[in-house]
């Protein structure tokens, strides 16, 4: 039971980190109808941009842990918002009114110029997050010791996931955000600027992201330029479990997905971690390949 | 007020009107007649600003509409009830007439939601519905509810009978009569010609993207070659 709890908690928190990951996919796909393959390379970007504030600059250390990880948060979050805001102005909106195939395709070359443009600044070897950052202690969770930075990773991610539900479920922009997803053209003839949904779904969707890519590097120590291919997968399978386009069926794939690792690997054999992944993404296609939670409701003609 | 010349439209390369050109005044009612694939969509699309034309004006009240992003055609009064009705299916009643007044800053005020439920009782009775689990008919209410949140001044209707029960399609056309009589401008296409022409003060006849008719719907009901082609002999 204790080995229970504990495994559940990891994958709760990965499951956290991926369900980030996931909801930059879904909510672009949901505007847009395209897999942003970039979007793992933001998440890369994150946890990068992390390492520069929290080791290269030790801001940490220079203004103590709780101020280092409030600043870090606010300017990875801001930086990698910037960098997706640019993604699409530069790969996706010239393309807008081209083939789909085009933008799937300027998709995989973004991925590509990003992965590299980071393993030209940063190198390709493996840098360490310094185990010093945070305080090593643990809480107690059902009487098992759970880690601070693994209690702290999940409580970030479950509040952003309710921030992001209060303002697409809440507030006008959100519902345009909605709206767009369910028929692009209708909501046009509302009155909706559609480029500005899309602007705003490649801000959001990114900062989440980059938040992800940064609790990875806390969470895991190490960090590598092309860390956000497998993550990217694992998140973009997270957002099929949910059904692609369904903002909450991400959050619920990415929790559900990081908790089936967590106990698979436990359970079965860590060698088979990141395959159970992937037979998750191929039994979902071949039996439900409209996720748990599709987007469309049969609509009536 | 709407006031269209020589308007072409292609998609991809293939080209769907073929220079047309009408005129709608304020407070008319007015038609637009054809078969399927006449251009007749396609015209309120432009309109719309969903479709760009390739030449070609349309103007409201003056102000040049072709050059302009969909939202802001909205915010100058123009709304479309589209084909097919396109409700947003998994949102409820309220939520998509909520989207109908979006160009609207602020709060949407009471009165707009009591008009279109004094005009449809039976979305009032369905507000917390899921649109996309209303029948047929009570959609069609939605779609054009929801076009009139914006408070236009144009309304754009495309086959609102489409797929209704006659009582159902006299019901709504009966409503189309009010929003008119109350002071919007109405353009109406149709394919059940007699249906439309019976309302409508004037009609336009479309056929394979070329206006071959325009006149009063008296004029056009008496006309043999509309008899012939659009109100079954």
């Amino acid at each position: 039971m204790d080995f229970f709890i504990q495994q559940f908690c990891n994958g709760l928190t990965t499951g956290g980190i991926y369900a980030l990951i996931a909801l930059g996919y879904t909510m672009v796909y949901g505007v847009m109808k395209l897999i942003n393959f970039a979007h793992g390379e933001l998440f890369t970007l994150g946890a990068f941009l992390g390492y520069l504030l929290l080791v290269t600059l030790g801001l940490a250390g220079a203004v103590g842990p709780a101020l280092g990880l409030a600043l870090s948060i606010v300017t990875v979050s801001g930086l990698v918002a910037a960098a997706g805001h640019l993604l699409e102005r530069v790969a996706y909106r010239p393309l807008r009114n081209s083939d789909r195939l085009a933008a799937v395709v300027s998709a995989l070359g973004a991925s590509i110029f990003l992965q590299n443009a980071i393993m030209i600044v940063w190198g390709s070897q493996y840098r360490a997050y310094s185990a010093r950052l945070l305080p090593a202690v643990s809480l107690d969770v059902l009487g098992q010791p759970i880690p601070l930075i693994r209690i702290l990773v999940f409580a970030a991610a479950a509040a952003l996931m309710l921030l992001l539900w209060l303002f697409i479920n809440r507030t006008r922009t959100g519902l345009a955000i909605r709206a767009a997803a369910i028929d692009q053209g209708a909501a046009r003839l509302m009155g909706i600027d559609v480029s500005r949904v899309i602007a705003v779904v490649f801000v959001i969707g990114p900062a989440l992201g980059g938040l992800a890519g940064l609790m990875a590097g806390l969470l895991y120590g190490q960090i590598n330029f092309n860390m956000g291919q497998l993550y990217g997968l694992k998140a973009f399978t997270a957002a099929i479990i949910g059904g692609i386009g369904n903002i909450q069926g991400a959050m619920i794939g990415g929790l559900l997905l990081g908790l089936l690792e967590s106990l698979g690997a436990a359970y079965v054999s860590v060698a088979w971690k990141d395959a159970i992944t992937f037979v998750v993404l191929i039994m979902i296609l071949v039996v439900r390949p409209t996720g748990l939670l599709p987007e469309r409701v049969a609509e009536k003609l | 007020m709407l006031e269209i010349t020589d308007l072409r439209v292609a998609y991809g390369g293939v080209e769907a009107l073929h220079g047309i050109s009408l005129k709608v005044e304020e407070g008319e009612l007015v038609t637009i007649l054809g078969a399927n694939g006449a251009g007749k969509t396609t015209t309120l699309m432009a309109v719309s600003g969903l479709v760009r034309p390739r030449t070609g004006e349309i103007r409201f009240n003056g102000e040049r509409l072709d050059s302009l992003p969909s939202h802001e055609v909205v915010a100058r009064g123009v709304t479309q009830a589209p084909e097919g009705r396109r409700v947003f299916g998994p949102m409820t009643v309220e939520e998509n007439l909520r989207l109908g007044a979006f160009t609207r800053k602020g709060p949407v005020p009471p009165r707009l939601l009591r008009r279109v439920f004094e005009l449809f009782p039976r979305l009032e009775e369905r507000r917390g519905q899921m649109a996309g689990t209303l029948s047929g008919g009570e959609q069609q209410m939605l779609a054009i509810g929801r076009a009139l949140m914006a408070e236009p001044k144009l309304l754009l209707l495309d086959e609102p009978s489409l797929g209704l029960a006659p009582l159902l399609v006299r019901s709504i056309f009966e409503t189309v009569k009010n929003i008119n009589r109350s002071g919007v401008t109405v353009v109406l296409v149709e394919q059940n010609a007699r249906a439309a022409l019976k309302l409508a003060g004037r009609g336009y006849v479309l056929d394979v993207g070329r206006l071959v008719l325009e006149d009063l719907s008296v004029n056009l009901l008496n006309n043999p070659q509309v008899k012939d082609a659009y109100l079954g002999g």
